[in-house]
C-alpha cells in the first residue's frame, strides 16, 4: 500500500509519513502542488493526502488535475476548519474525505483505513470483543451473555468504540461521530458518557474494556488481557 | 422637559425675540395711532374754529348784529356733540360760550380762559377722568381782536387707545403660542436630518459596520457633520476588519504548528517502551495542546462570524425538534446531576444554519446544567411570536453576580475564575453564542439573580412559509 502526502509543511509531512509507515504503508512526500500533481499522475498510489494551501499549485487545482486522469484513487483533503463551502466544493470535485487541522493522527489513520476498506469489523453485524457482544442490527449489547440496557447515545458511543477497537479515539473524533459538530466545544460530554458506559459495561468485571489514554482519548481493548 | 436641549433653547430664544419684537411693534403702533387720532381731532377742531372765525364771527359787526349763537348752534350744535366753543374779545370778555353738553360731563363756564390772543393748542384737565383738548384761533375783525376756542373731550380717543392696548395685550399670548408651536415644528423639521443621523448611527453595530449615515445635502455644518461621521465609520470599519482579520489569520497560522505539536506528542505517547510517568506528562501536554486547539478554533469561529465571512447554511427548519434533539443528546449531563429538564415547544420556523443554531442550544443548555446544583430544574421553551422565534433557557441555579452580568459576552470573560476553570472552557462559549445569534440577525438577552437562577432569551427572525424538518 502506497500513499502520497502532498504537504508543504515539512515537519507535518514528516509526522504523517512516520505514522503511516508505522502502520505498514509506503509513503512518498511532495512539498508543493506542482510536484504533487506530477507524482500523483506518474505513479499508482493507493491513497493521496492533499493539503489545500500549497505553493505553486493549490490543492484544489491538484485535485482537479488528479481527477482528470484518475477517477478512483482515494483522496483526503487537509484544510482550515470552518470553510463549509470549501468542503462541499471539494467533495463535489472528487475528494473522498476531509480533515481539518489540527487533526488527530489516529483519526487520519482511521479515515485512510476506511477509504482503503481495510476495516473488516465494519462489515460485521455482531461485534465481539472478549465477552462483549454488540448487535448492530438490534442495537443490543450483552456482556458475558447478560443484556445491558443502554440509551441511544450510550449505544452509539459503545458501537463507535467497538468498531474501532484497538485504536485510540480522541474526544473530538468521538464528538464528531457520535454527536455532531454543534457539540465541538463540549468535549466534557464525552467523559460523562464514558463514565456512564463504564458503569454499565465494565463495573463488576475483572477485565476493563474501556481504557483512557491520557492526552488523546479513549480506546477499547480488542483482545483479552494476558 | 429637557431645558438644556437644543430644541428648548432655540424655541426659548425664538419666542423671546418674537415677544420683544411684538412689544416694540405694539408700542410703535400705539404711539402712531395716538398721534394720528389726536392730530386728526386737532385738525378738525382747528378747521371748525377757523370756519367760525372767518364765516360766522365777522357778522358780529353787521347791522343789526348777526345771531352768532344761533348760527353756531345750527351749524355745530356743540351741546349735542359734547363740544366746547367759546369766543373771547381782546379784554377776555366772553362774546359767546356754548352750553353745557347734554350728558353734562363738563361745565363750559369753568374752563379757564387762554393766556393770550394767539394760536395755540392746550389740554385742560376738567375732571379726574376727563381731559379736553382745546385749540385757539385768533382773528381780527375791523380792528378788534377775537379768539375762537374750540374743544373736545379726549376720552373717545383714550377709549380707542385703551381698546388698542387691550387688543395688543390679548394678542400677545396667542402670538407666543403660535410662535412656540411654529418654532417647535420648525426646529424639529430643521433638526430632522440630525435625528435621521442619530437613528442610523444607533443601528450600526459591528455586524453591519459597512452601513453609512444619511448625508444631509444641506451644504452646511450638518452635511459636514454627516460626511465626517461617515469618514470616521470608514476608519472604524477598516480598523475592525484588520482586527478581526488579524485574529482569523492568527488562529489560522496557529493551526499547522499545533498539528505538528500534536502529531509529535501522539507518536511519543504511542511508544511502547515509554515509562508510565513520562507517558502521563506527555499526556498532560497533549491535553493542553488540545485545549489550545479548541481556543484557537473558537476564536477563529467568532472572528469569521463577526466579520460576516463565515459561510453559514441557509435553510428553513423548525427550531422546536432541534431543541428536543439537542436536549436528548445531552440528557446524561443533566441526569448525573439529577437535574430535571422540561421542554415546551411549539412550531418555530427559522432560517439559517441548523448546526450553528444547535450550537446555541447546546452551549446555553450546557451552561445551565453546569451552573445548576444537583436536583435543580431547567426549562427549555421554544415559541413563535410576531416575526420572531423565541428560545428561552431558564434555570434555578447559581445565577450570575450583578457586577459580572454586563461582561458575560466578552471574550475570555469568566464570572468566577476558580469555579469556571474547574468546569472547563475558555470563556468563549457565550461569545460564540452571541456571534451566531447576530450572524442570524437575532438578539440574545440574559437576566440573572445570583443564587436564584438565570434566564437566557434568544430571539431569531421568524421564517415565512413551511418549515422543513432538520434535527
Amino acid at each position: 500500500m502506497r500513499v502520497l502526502v502532498v504537504e508543504d509543511e515539512e515537519k507535518l509531512a514528516g509526522i504523517i509519513a512516520r505514522s503511516l509507515k508505522a502502520e505498514g504503508f509506503a509513503v512518498d512526500i511532495a512539498a508543493d502542488g506542482a510536484r504533487g500533481l506530477e507524482m500523483a499522475t506518474a505513479y499508482a498510489y493507493d491513497a493521496i493526502i492533499l493539503d489545500i494551501m500549497l505553493p505553486k499549485l493549490s490543492g484544489t487545482a491538484v485535485l482537479d488535475g488528479i481527477r482528470q486522469k484518475n477517477k478512483h484513487v482515494p483522496i483526503i483533503m487537509l484544510t482550515a476548519k470552518d470553510a463549509v463551502g470549501d468542503k462541499v466544493k471539494h467533495m463535489d470535485a472528487g475528494a473522498d474525505d476531509y480533515l481539518t487541522k489540527p487533526f488527530s493522527f489516529e483519526e487520519l489513520l482511521v479515515r485512510i483505513r476506511a477509504l482503503l476498506r481495510r476495516a473488516p469489523s465494519q462489515r460485521e453485524d455482531v461485534i465481539k470483543i472478549v465477552d462483549l457482544e454488540v448487535d448492530r442490527l438490534a442495537h443490543q449489547v450483552k456482556r458475558s451473555g447478560k443484556r445491558i440496557d443502554l440509551s441511544a447515545k450510550e449505544y452509539g458511543l459503545l458501537e463507535y468504540l467497538a468498531l474501532n477497537s484497538g485504536r485510540v479515539l480522541s474526544r473530538t473524533m468521538i464528538i464528531e461521530h457520535v454527536w455532531d459538530e454543534s457539540f465541538e466545544a463540549l468535549t466534557n460530554i464525552v467523559d460523562v458518557y464514558i463514565r456512564q458506559l463504564r458503569n454499565k459495561i465494565d463495573e463488576g468485571h475483572e477485565q476493563k474494556l474501556i481504557k483512557t489514554v491520557r492526552g488523546i482519548g479513549y480506546t477499547m481493548n480488542h483482545e483479552a488481557d494476558t | 422637559m429637557n431645558t438644556r436641549s437644543i430644541h428648548f433653547r432655540l424655541i426659548l430664544w425664538y419666542s423671546g425675540l418674537v415677544v420683544a419684537v411684538a412689544l416694540v411693534f405694539g408700542a410703535y403702533v400705539y404711539q402712531g395711532v395716538r398721534e394720528r387720532l389726536y392730530g386728526e381731532m386737532e385738525r378738525t377742531l382747528m378747521r371748525r374754529a377757523s370756519q367760525i372765525a372767518e364765516n360766522i364771527l365777522p357778522h358780529i359787526h353787521d347791522v343789526p348784529p348777526g345771531d352768532i349763537a344761533g348760527q353756531i348752534k345750527e351749524v355745530y350744535s356743540p351741546e349735542a356733540n359734547g363740544r366746547f366753543i367759546r369766543i373771547l374779545k381782546e379784554d377776555r370778555s366772553i362774546v359767546y360760550i356754548s352750553g353745557a353738553p347734554k350728558d353734562g360731563r363738563f361745565n363750559p363756564g369753568a374752563i379757564p380762559v387762554p393766556p393770550g390772543i394767539i394760536s395755540a393748542k392746550r389740554t385742560e384737565q376738567l375732571a379726574p377722568d376727563l381731559t379736553m383738548r382745546i385749540v385757539t384761533v385768533p382773528t381780527r375783525i375791523q380792528g378788534e381782536s377775537y379768539v375762537v376756542e374750540m374743544g373736545a373731550p379726549t376720552d373717545d380717543i383714550e377709549t380707542a387707545l385703551h381698546g388698542l392696548v387691550m387688543t395688543l395685550l390679548f394678542g400677545l399670548p396667542v402670538v407666543i403660542m403660535i410662535v412656540s408651536v411654529g418654532g417647535y415644528t420648525l426646529v424639529r423639521r430643521s433638526l430632522q436630518p440630525v435625528e435621521d443621523i442619530r437613528a442610523t448611527a444607533q443601528q450600526i453595530t459591528f455586524g453591519n459596520l459597512s452601513n453609512r449615515l444619511p448625508v444631509a445635502t444641506t451644504g452646511d455644518a450638518l452635511e459636514h457633520l454627516s460626511v465626517t461621521l461617515n469618514q470616521m465609520l470608514d476608519r472604524l470599519e477598516d480598523a475592525y476588519e484588520q482586527a478581526s482579520r488579524f485574529s482569523a489569520d492568527a488562529s489560522h497560522e496557529l493551526r499547522t504548528p499545533l498539528a505538528i505539536l500534536r502529531g509529535e506528542l501522539e507518536s511519543i505517547v504511542r511508544e511502547r517502551e515509554l515509562p508510565a510517568s513520562l507517558r502521563e506528562r506527555v499526556g498532560s501536554v497533549l491535553e493542553e495542546t488540545e485545549r489550545l486547539s479548541r481556543i484557537t478554533e473558537s476564536l477563529f469561529t467568532i472572528s469569521r462570524l463577526d466579520a460576516g465571512e463565515a459561510q453559514i447554511q441557509h435553510v428553513r427548519f423548525d427550531l422546536a425538534p432541534l431543541v428536543q434533539t439537542a436536549a436528548e443528546q445531552m440528557a446524561l449531563l443533566a441526569e448525573v446531576k439529577k437535574i430535571k429538564v422540561r421542554i415546551a415547544g411549539s412550531p418555530a420556523p427559522v432560517m439559517g444554519d441548523p448546526s450553528r443554531i444547535k450550537q446555541i442550544v447546546v452551549n446555553l443548555l450546557d451552561n445551565a446544567i453546569k451552573y445548576t446544583q444537583d436536583g435543580g430544574d431547567i426549562s427549555l421553551k421554544v415559541s413563535a411570536a410576531h416575526h420572531k422565534v423565541i428560545l428561552e433557557v431558564t434555570d434555578n441555579g447559581a445565577g450570575i453576580a450583578a457586577a459580572a452580568l454586563p461582561h458575560i459576552f466578552d471574550r475570555f470573560y469568566r464570572a468566577d475564575h476558580v469555579r469556571s476553570r474547574e468546569i472547563g472552557g475558555a470563556g468563549l462559549g457565550l461569545s460564540i453564542v452571541r456571534s451566531i445569534v447576530q450572524a442570524h440577525g437575532g438578539s440574545i438577552e440574559i437576566q440573572s439573580i445570583e443564587g436564584k437562577g438565570t434566564a437566557c432569551r434568544v430571539e431569531l427572525p421568524l421564517a415565512n412559509g413551511e418549515a422543513e424538518h432538520h434535527a
